[in-house]
């Protein structure tokens, strides 16, 4: 249907890593299928282990993926060699959560940004002088920080520079890992607005990987959720916050503490039970059926069916549609002070 | 003025300093900070990171990286005995004994090397003077009381064998095996999901009902603060900025900080793709204790004094006991502060 319009499409992904016990493995990106149109902001969440940054991964080419598609602008990377393919993977890039490891400690600020530079060929200094300063610039640092070393910058600043590394190839997609969960709170932000302007502003992709859901809430027009290798619940970000169809995206929102003391007084946890299982052993049928509270008998025999709610709202759960039906229409609390 | 002095608090930190010297500097992570707590109480400390937060509850128990002199002055009162100045035999008598700690990352905090029913163990035979076969048996019951799913197969495990969530409650477990009157829980769920987070808070509250612990909370989430505390104490640069009632600092909080955090977080009206409010500017650096108001540079209300003069932790004298902001400009108009909020 948008297939035309698609800048990234990821079509039934597989990645799979051997098992530390001999002769298993671990499916940890399980038959997924993703797509960003140009210049979308989209939200990937899920609990940690459950496939979200091998998925960021397997997409810039990380990790090698065992079967299934990436297509930028409707060419197959795996179809590409050599120089071919680092041209064309150069249109995605990715930020790391950690700005403390992403950096070289011996490289300042302007040679990591020039080394950038000069693998996308750009030799002349003055013109390689002037585009770190542009670089530097667009994520909201002073030229000055160019002489210095990651080690005398704030968290804050670090992850900039990281960001600014990444736009120094002109990307078309950024793969953002958890880019504010190693930021201070009141960093956040700042780095959140930074990217909502790059976005507007360069007409950058990205997919943003995360677990803080009030954060992708707000940042992103489309949310996928993944739970055990596999994509469970998809749709608009306020569609999904306001109607969460899948019993997992109902705890996940339900399991989110709200500011407000008089609200946390009378709040129950959501009835999930204990911890995401092991992926070298996944539940059969739906995987999330051992900590579901809704699960039924059927839930075990074979994988849930994708149900299409509404025009872009999936969630692959038997009971998806009495849970969308049955849903509030009006939004979800979120963390608030009255 | 604040924190009036009751007997009946079990742990009273009054001016309490901490003063740091490495090889290269001097800091002062802690300047002057005082806050008590009653028996079965929950105080969450909020702060961010380099904020003071840890070194404050951590130092008085003789916890601190190793080549670091470390000299604490002002008074820490637990149980009545003070821990300032205690020789480290009787404060190895008090950590794990009547003062429970759980850390941040169970794996680092954990013995790799030694079955979790051993570590559990270990405490109640050292605290409670058990016998090893009673201790063996206490570390089961405690496996049971923080609700770890097979307690008989867990003894015999490993913590790597454990994901994150039974983890955090093998360290729980062995945090309250010597039955303390006091937890101290440094960031207990920051590196767990958000519904084991749910979870452990849970289990938290439940232990605090049945064994009538009082808890020390650090964290930066406002939502778990909301969920368990009773009273509030934020730091900012070393020094408390506000402490009160949760409910009222969260729901009407005075200090600008406070206000900008509170104020910071998303909320559901929040249009997707609408800025993320913040505070500008960064958290300070830590260093030496600073002669004005460390807030100043990023506060949205700064005036002149700010920058000279430190402002005083000073009593609202409203609704609710121990309320108090270190705020020259909120505390020169109090009255009319409470009208806005």
């Amino acid at each position: 249907m948008h297939e035309a319009e698609d800048l990234l499409r990821v079509e039934n992904l597989v990645t799979r890593f051997k098992s530390v016990e001999r002769g298993k493995w671990v499916t940890a990106v399980d038959d997924v299928s993703i797509r960003l149109a140009p210049g979308e902001m989209v939200g990937l969440v899920g609990e940690s282990g459950c496939g979200k940054s091998t998925l960021g991964r397997s997409i810039v080419g990380l990790e090698r993926p065992q079967s299934g598609r990436i297509l930028l602008d409707g060419v197959d990377l795996s179809s590409l060699r050599g120089r071919a393919l680092r041209e064309t993977r150069r249109a995605i890039q990715y930020v790391f959560q950690d700005p403390y490891a992403s950096l070289n400690d011996r490289q300042t600020i302007g040679e990591t940004l020039t080394e950038a530079l000069i693998i996308i060929g750009m030799t002349d200094r003055e013109a390689q002088r002037r585009r770190v300063h542009t670089l530097l610039d667009q994520v909201g640092l002073p030229d000055a920080l160019a002489e210095r070393y990651p080690r005398e910058l704030s968290g804050g600043q670090r992850q900039r520079v990281a960001i600014a590394r990444s736009l120094a190839v002109e990307p078309r997609v950024l793969i953002c890992d958890e880019p504010v969960s190693a930021l201070d709170l009141s960093i956040r932000a700042q780095v959140m607005n930074l990217f909502l302007t790059l976005h507007k502003d360069l007409g950058v992709a990205c997919l943003f990987i995360a677990h803080d859901l009030a954060l992708v809430r707000q940042a992103t027009s489309r949310t996928y959720v993944m739970y055990l290798g596999k994509i469970v619940e998809d749709a608009s970000s306020a569609e999904l916050y306001a109607r969460p169809s899948h019993p997992y995206t109902q705890a996940l929102l339900g399991s989110i503490p709200s500011a407000d003391p008089r609200v946390e007084a009378h709040r129950e946890p959501p009835p999930i039970f204990g911890d995401i299982p092991s992926p070298t052993n996944p539940p059969s049928g739906c995987r999330f059926r051992t900590r579901c509270p809704r699960a039924m008998e059927v839930c075990a025999s074979g994988p849930p069916p994708r149900l299409a709610l509404a025009p872009r709202h999936h969630a692959s759960c038997v009971i998806a549609g009495d849970l969308y039906a049955h849903s509030h229409p009006e939004p979800h609390r979120l963390p608030m002070p009255a | 003025m604040m924190a009036p002095e009751t007997s009946s608090d079990l742990l009273q930190v009054s001016h309490f300093s901490v003063d740091l010297y490495t090889a290269r500097a001097a800091l002062r992570p802690v300047d002057g900070v005082s806050y008590s707590v009653a028996p079965g109480e929950t105080l969450a400390i909020v702060g961010e990171s380099g904020s003071g937060k840890t070194v404050l509850n951590f130092a008085p128990l003789g916890l601190m990286p190793t080549g670091v002199v470390t000299d604490l002055s002002g008074s820490v009162l637990f149980d009545g005995q003070q821990l300032v100045g205690l020789p480290e035999p009787a404060l190895r008598r008090i950590r794990g004994g009547k003062i429970g700690t759980i850390f941040q990352d169970p794996m680092s905090a954990l013995n790799p090397a030694l079955r979790i029913g051993r570590q559990i163990a270990e405490v109640a035979e050292l605290h409670l003077g058990m016998t090893h076969a009673q201790a063996e048996a206490r570390a089961l019951d405690l496996l049971k009381l923080v609700r770890m799913s097979d307690p008989q197969a867990r003894l015999r495990q490993y913590p790597h064998e454990l994901s994150g969530g039974l983890r955090q409650r093998a360290m729980i477990a062995i945090a309250i095996a010597a039955e303390p009157r006091l937890l101290i829980a440094d960031e207990p769920t920051t590196a767990l999901d958000v519904t084991v987070q749910a979870q452990i808070i849970g289990l938290l509250k439940d232990l605090q009902r049945r064994l009538n612990t009082a808890i020390v909370l650090i964290t930066h989430d406002m939502g778990v603060v909301a969920s368990i505390a009773a009273r509030v104490a934020v730091m900012y640069a070393g020094r408390l900025a506000e402490y009160g009632p949760v409910e009222q600092v969260l729901l009407t909080p005075r200090h600008p900080y406070t206000r900008g955090l509170i104020a910071a977080l998303p909320s559901v009206d929040d249009a997707p793709g609408s800025p993320f409010r913040g505070l500008p500017g960064t958290p300070p650096v830590l260093g030496a204790p600073l002669p004005g108001c460390a807030f100043a540079p990023r506060c949205p209300q700064v005036i002149d004094i700010c920058a000279r003069q430190y402002p005083p932790l000073r009593g609202s004298g409203g609704p609710g006991p121990g309320a108090a902001v270190a705020c020259h400009v909120v505390n020169a108009r109090p009255s009319k502060e409470q009208a806005h909020a």
